[in-house]
C-alpha cells in the first residue's frame, strides 16, 4: 500500500516535471533536429538564438515590460497591502477579492474588454496599452505575497513601535518592511514572470510589430520547429530560476514559505 | 483608529482595477450591442442581432459545449491527481517540504507556452513517448498524438494541476489532525476516516479550486491554438478569429459574453449542487 502510494506520488511529480526537463535538454542538442534524447550536446542553438534579430527584440522588450510590471505591481501591490491590515474584516475581504479579480478573471476576457478601452481611448496597439494590461494582470501576485507577509506579523510590534514614539511612515519603513521583505521579493518575482511568460493578453494588445518574447516562440513553433525555439524556452526558464537563485542569497527561501 | 491614513494608500490599486479592468468589462457589454461596421471594427448604432446571430448558429453553440465540457473534463482530471499531492504535501515532514513544494511551485514559473512546448516533443511521432512504446512492443506504429482533443486535456491538466494542489493543501494544513485520530480511535477503518472526515473537510478547498480551474480551462486560448491545430473547434479561438481576423468586434464581444454566461451557469449550477457537501463540512464544530 505505502509502496503504491509511493510510485503513484512520484509518476504524478514526474509528469509534472518531465515537460520542462524535456525542454532543456532538447536545447542541448548538437544535431539539427529537435528531439529527445539530444543527439550530443552542444550550445549552438543558444549562439543561433542569440543572433536571431526578431528573438532578440522580442526578449528585450518582453524583459522591458517585465521589468516596468514588476516595480508598478509592487509598490501598488505593498501599498494595497497595507491598506487591506488596516480594514476590518468584512471590509478587507471585499477589499482583498477586489485585488484578486484579475487572477479569478479569464485573461482572455480581461484582454477583450481592455482591446476595446484602450482603443476607445486612443490607446489601441501601443506599447503603453500592452504595459498597463500586464499591470493588471500582475497586481494580484505582488498583492497576495505582501499581504501573506503582514499577516504573520505581530501587532503588537506596531503597536510598541508606536508607542515609543514613531510616527506611522517610520513604523511602516523600519518596523513592517524589513519583515516583509522576503514576501515582497516572493511577489514581485512572481509578478515578473508573470508579465514576461504571458500571451493570450500580449496576443490581443499587442503594438503593431512589436512581438514580446512569448509570442514570437508561439511564432516560431508555428512555421519553423527547430532547437532554436527550445533555445529560447530555456533562456525564459533560466531567467526563472536565476530570480529564484537571488532570493536565496538575499533572504533565504526558507524565509518565503 | 489611529492608522486612518493607512486606508488611503490602497487608492492606486483600486483606481487603476476601477479604470482597466471594471470599465473594459463595461467596455465589452457595449460593444457587443453595437452594429457591425465594415472596414471599420464597428458601425453606428445599436442592436441585438450579435446575440441573435451568437445564439442561432449551431457552430458557436456547439463551440461552446465544446469549451464547456473541455473546462469540466480538466477540473476533474486536474482534481484526481492534485488531491494525492496536496495530501502528500501537507503531511510530509518538514525537512522534505521545502524540496516537494519547490516541485509543485516550479511549473508555475515557467510559461504556459515553454510547458506545452514540452508536450510538442515528447508527443512528436519521433518522440520519446512513441520510442518507447515501439521499444517494448506495445504498437507496431508510432503514434500519431499531437493535434488532437487529448493532447490538449493533457496539457491542460499539466498546466493547472499546481493551482488545484496549492488550495487543498491549505484546507488540508488547517484542519484539526485529532479528529481524522479520533475517528480511527472510534473504530473507523482508514479508508472510512478519510471519506467521512477528511475528505469533507477540505471540501471548501477542493470547491474553490475546482471553479478556478473549470474557468480557467474553459476559457484558455494558446494551448488548444498550439497542440490542437485545426481539429478542434472552440470558443476562445473562435472568439478570437472574430476580434483579430474579421475584424468583428461587437460579434466578437457578444461571443465572450456568450462565453462567460456559459462558464457562470456551470459555476452556479456546481455551486448549487455541492452545497449538502459544502454545509455538512461547515456543520462540523469549529475549532
Amino acid at each position: 500500500m505505502k509502496l503504491l502510494g509511493a510510485i503513484v506520488l512520484a509518476a504524478i511529480y514526474g509528469f509534472l516535471l518531465a515537460p520542462l526537463l524535456v525542454v532543456v535538454l532538447a536545447s542541448l542538442t548538437a544535431g539539427e533536429l529537435m528531439q529527445f534524447p539530444p543527439q550530443g550536446l552542444s550550445l549552438k542553438w543558444f549562439a543561433r538564438f542569440f543572433a536571431n534579430d526578431g528573438f532578440i527584440e522580442a526578449l528585450t522588450l518582453s524583459l522591458r515590460v517585465a521589468v516596468v510590471s514588476t516595480v508598478v505591481a509592487t509598490l501598488v501591490g505593498g501599498l494595497a497591502a497595507l491598506c487591506h491590515r488596516a480594514l476590518s474584516r468584512r471590509h478587507a475581504a471585499w477589499f482583498r477579492l477586489m485585488l484578486l479579480l484579475p487572477l479569478l478573471l479569464p485573461e482572455l476576457l480581461t484582454g477583450i474588454g481592455l482591446l476595446f478601452l484602450l482603443a476607445s481611448i486612443g490607446l489601441g496597439k501601443s506599447l503603453l496599452g500592452l504595459q498597463i494590461g500586464h499591470i493588471v494582470i500582475t497586481l494580484p501576485f505582488a498583492f497576495v505575497a505582501i499581504a501573506a507577509s503582514l499577516e504573520q506579523v505581530d501587532p503588537a510590534l506596531e503597536d510598541a513601535s508606536a508607542s515609543l514614539g514613531a510616527s506611522d511612515w517610520h513604523t511602516m519603513r523600519h518596523v513592517l518592511l524589513p519583515l516583509v521583505k522576503a514576501g515582497a521579493l516572493m511577489g514581485a518575482l512572481f509578478a515578473f514572470v508573470t508579465s514576461f511568460d504571458m500571451f493570450t493578453l500580449s496576443f490581443l494588445l499587442k503594438p503593431i510589430g512589436g512581438d514580446t518574447l512569448p509570442l514570437a516562440l508561439f511564432n516560431y513553433l508555428t512555421y519553423d520547429f527547430d532547437p532554436t525555439a527550445a533555445a529560447a524556452a530555456t533562456v525564459s526558464i533560466a531567467l526563472a530560476l536565476a530570480g529564484v537563485w537571488a532570493i536565496d542569497r538575499t533572504v533565504g527561501l526558507r524565509r518565503v514559505y | 483608529m489611529r492608522r486612518r491614513g493607512r486606508l488611503l494608500l490602497g487608492v492606486p490599486a483600486l483606481l487603476i482595477l476601477l479604470a482597466f479592468l471594471v470599465l473594459p468589462y463595461v467596455d465589452m457589454v457595449t460593444m457587443s450591442l453595437r452594429a457591425p461596421g465594415s472596414g471599420v471594427a464597428y458601425g453606428a448604432g445599436f442592436t441585438l442581432g450579435n446575440f441573435r446571430h451568437a445564439l442561432g448558429d449551431p457552430l458557436y453553440l456547439g463551440a461552446l459545449a465544446r469549451s464547456l465540457t473541455l473546462g469540466g473534463i480538466v477540473a476533474a482530471l486536474c482534481l484526481l491527481l492534485s488531491y494525492p499531492v496536496a495530501w502528500h504535501l501537507a503531511h510530509v515532514s518538514e525537512r522534505w517540504h521545502l524540496l516537494f513544494y519547490s516541485c509543485i511551485v516550479s511549473p508555475l514559473l515557467v510559461g504556459v507556452l515553454v510547458r506545452n512546448f514540452g508536450w510538442m516533443i515528447i508527443l512528436a511521432v519521433n518522440g520519446p513517448l512513441n520510442k518507447a512504446l515501439l521499444a517494448t512492443g506495445l504498437i507496431a506504429m508510432p503514434l500519431r498524438l499531437m493535434f488532437t482533443e487529448g493532447v490538449v486535456i493533457l496539457a491542460l491538466v499539466h498546466v493547472f494541476v499546481p493551482f488545484m494542489v496549492l488550495p487543498i493543501t491549505n484546507a488540508l494544513r488547517n484542519t484539526d489532525p485529532a479528529l481524522a485520530e479520533a475517528s480511527a480511535s472510534l473504530g473507523a477503518s482508514r479508508l472510512r476516516t478519510f471519506w467521512r472526515v477528511t475528505l469533507p473537510l477540505s471540501f471548501p478547498g477542493v470547491q474553490a479550486a475546482l471553479v478556478l480551474v473549470f474557468v480557467l480551462a474553459s476559457s484558455a486560448y494558446v494551448t488548444p491554438a498550439l497542440l490542437g491545430g485545426a481539429t478542434v473547434a472552440l470558443l476562445p479561438s473562435l472568439i478570437v478569429d472574430q476580434l483579430i481576423g474579421a475584424f468583428a468586434w461587437p460579434f466578437g464581444a457578444a461571443l465572450a459574453l456568450v462565453l462567460a454566461a456559459g462558464m457562470l451557469l456551470v459555476v452556479v449550477a456546481f455551486a448549487m449542487l455541492t452545497r449538502p457537501l459544502a454545509e455538512r463540512t461547515s456543520a462540523e464544530p469549529a475549532r
